[in-house]
């Protein structure tokens, strides 16, 4: 029998770009690494509210590298993602919060679809691109329902707060529990570090891989 | 004659841990990958400002992250760096700007000491140990008088004007110059996208010594983390396990200007104390084999080292994809 598969949580929001790429890049390695990955939907908005820092897009300097940054790392981390054209005033208006509640209902209800729905989300918001995530019709719409019940909303809540107590100041956040300690990484370039903490082995963003996506 | 090198302007400052470890991390490289790096000492409190951006030291999440950072990133990268308790105080109060026109002066005046000189500073900030930069007394007295002149004041905000127009927010950004084409990159862990950005002649492949070596990122660029094997660093294991950067004796008996006989002796000593007792151990192992192993570049290191013996034999059977050499 071989080892426990060490516990990764990743916290992230369909807001923010730089969570798509560790996500895409976790969900790469999930089926390499000897982890089980987890997906905890949170808001993003409300970790930047507890922990006093801002949106790095309201720094005009940072916004720019963002976007410089986001069309790199598209062709290195092979993600189709890209800045949509009325991000500021679509996005940073309107905000995450019935996006990711709905997620949090998704992971209450069907969670085995996590994984695909996140990425339709993303896909959606940050590329030309679009992607069935095989979810009908139907399902949606009781999930969109379902997303504005107390419960679904403590639920974000809660998972919004497990991210501050681990320290959160943005999204995403990477903890990886290992040998009965917890480490956590800030942002979607400290992957390399992560496989050193976890003894694993660093493969680039994109590993060769029978399982790897796009 | 080989491809021309690439520049790489890495705009720093002695207040920034992460300027120290990106500066680290590429100085071990400048000497495996085909680059011309330049070093452009900036005044990190003058690019807040401009940005309009602020130190993340100054939220409180943001501090307490990187103190864990710094501990974990000591490992990793090698670097002996540690928060210094007086941080907040004396730092941050204090500021870098008398420190970062001393550099500048360094680099107006003798420009081949500013790598040493910019690690010296940083030891004295960010490290227990701390360490000679071959600099005389008078030497040193020298510059800090030409550090408050008007020349040397208006070159350090040049150097930040010139970050800021690059589109800096913080330090340190690495600027890379690749076919006409301007790439700025933020933060000492970004150096993997470094690679990928200088592309496929980054290689200082020499005919004769060409070695190729197998790479687990096929049509991308090799990189071998922020410890790649090279005999100009050289790591020595300290009690507790933890690492100290050695420069090599060569490094140092080139480098070191006429210093007064004892000071120089000593770090001279030191440095052949240090690489001698563990000469051995250190061209014979990987630099990061004492720690928490990184499997991955355990197993590469060994790999190229197998294979630069083997060469022949193995010419044939390798990947061939754009690759650095190591000589060995």
């Amino acid at each position: 029998m071989g080892p426990v598969p060490r516990t990764l949580e990743l916290f992230y929001d369909v807001l923010s770009p730089y969570s798509w790429l560790g996500f895409e890049i976790l969900c790469r390695y999930q089926n390499i690494w000897n982890i089980n990955l987890q997906l905890r939907p949170s808001f993003i908005g409300g970790i930047m509210k507890d922990s006093g820092n801002k949106a790095p897009a309201l720094i005009p300097r940072k916004a720019q590298y963002m976007a410089n940054d986001i069309k790199v790392l598209r062709q290195h981390v092979q993600v189709p993602i890209q800045f949509p054209k009325d991000f500021f005033s679509v996005i940073l208006e309107k905000g995450s919060l019935s996006a990711m509640r709905f997620l949090t209902a998704v992971n209450l209800e069907h969670p085995e679809m996590l994984e695909n729905v996140s990425r339709e989300l993303w896909m959606r918001i940050w590329s030309r691109a679009a992607e069935k995530a095989g979810m009908s019709a139907e399902q949606a719409q009781g999930l969109l329902e379902k997303s504005s019940t107390s419960k679904v909303k403590n639920q974000l809540k809660e998972t919004t707060d497990a991210a501050c107590r681990y320290g959160a100041f943005g999204l995403p956040i990477t903890v990886a529990h290992v040998d009965g300690q917890t480490h956590m990484v800030f942002g979607s370039d400290r992957m390399e570090l992560l496989a050193y903490l976890l003894g694993e082995k660093w493969m680039g963003p994109v590993p060769p891989a029978v399982n790897a996506r796009l | 004659m080989g491809p021309v090198p690439r520049t790489l302007e890495l705009f720093y400052d002695v207040l920034s841990p992460y300027s120290w470890l990106g500066f680290e991390i590429l100085c071990r490289y400048q000497n495996i990958w085909n680059i011309n790096l330049q070093l452009r000492p900036s005044f990190i409190g003058g690019i807040m400002k401009d940005s309009g951006n602020k130190a993340p030291a100054l939220i409180p999440r943001k501090a307490q992250y990187m103190a864990n950072d710094i501990k974990v990133l000591r490992q990793h990268v090698q670097v002996p760096i540690q928060f210094p308790k007086d941080f907040f105080s004396v730092i941050l109060e204090k500021g870098s700007l008398s420190a970062m026109r001393f550099l500048t002066a360094v680099n107006l005046e003798h420009p081949e000491m500013l790598e040493n000189v910019s690690r010296e500073l940083w030891m004295r900030i960010w490290s227990r140990a701390a360490e000679k930069a071959g600099m005389s007394a008078e030497q040193a007295q020298g510059l800090l008088e030409k550090s408050s002149t008007s020349k040397v004041k208006n070159q350090l905000k040049e150097t930040t004007d010139a970050a800021c127009r690059y589109g800096a927010f913080g330090l340190p950004i690495t600027v890379a110059h690749v076919d006409g084409q301007t790439h700025m990159v933020f933060g000492s862990d970004r150096m993997e996208l470094l690679a990928y950005l200088l592309g496929p002649t980054l290689a200082t492949s020499t005919p004769k010594n060409s070695v190729q070596s197998l790479s687990f990122f096929s049509s991308r660029r090799e990189v071998d983390g922020p410890c790649p094997p090279s005999r100009e660093c050289q790591t020595l294991r300290l009690p507790g396990g933890s690492k100290l950067l050695v420069f090599s004796v060569a490094l140092g008996a080139v480098s070191l200007p006429p210093t007064p006989k004892d000071s120089r002796k000593r770090s001279t000593i030191s440095h052949v104390a240090t690489c001698t007792s563990m000469t051995h151990k250190c061209l014979s192992e990987s630099p990061s084999s004492a720690l928490p192993q990184n499997k991955s570049n355990a197993i590469r290191q060994n790999l190229s080292r197998s294979l630069s013996v083997l060469v022949l034999l193995v010419c044939s059977f390798l990947v061939s994809y754009p690759a650095h050499c190591r000589g060995s």
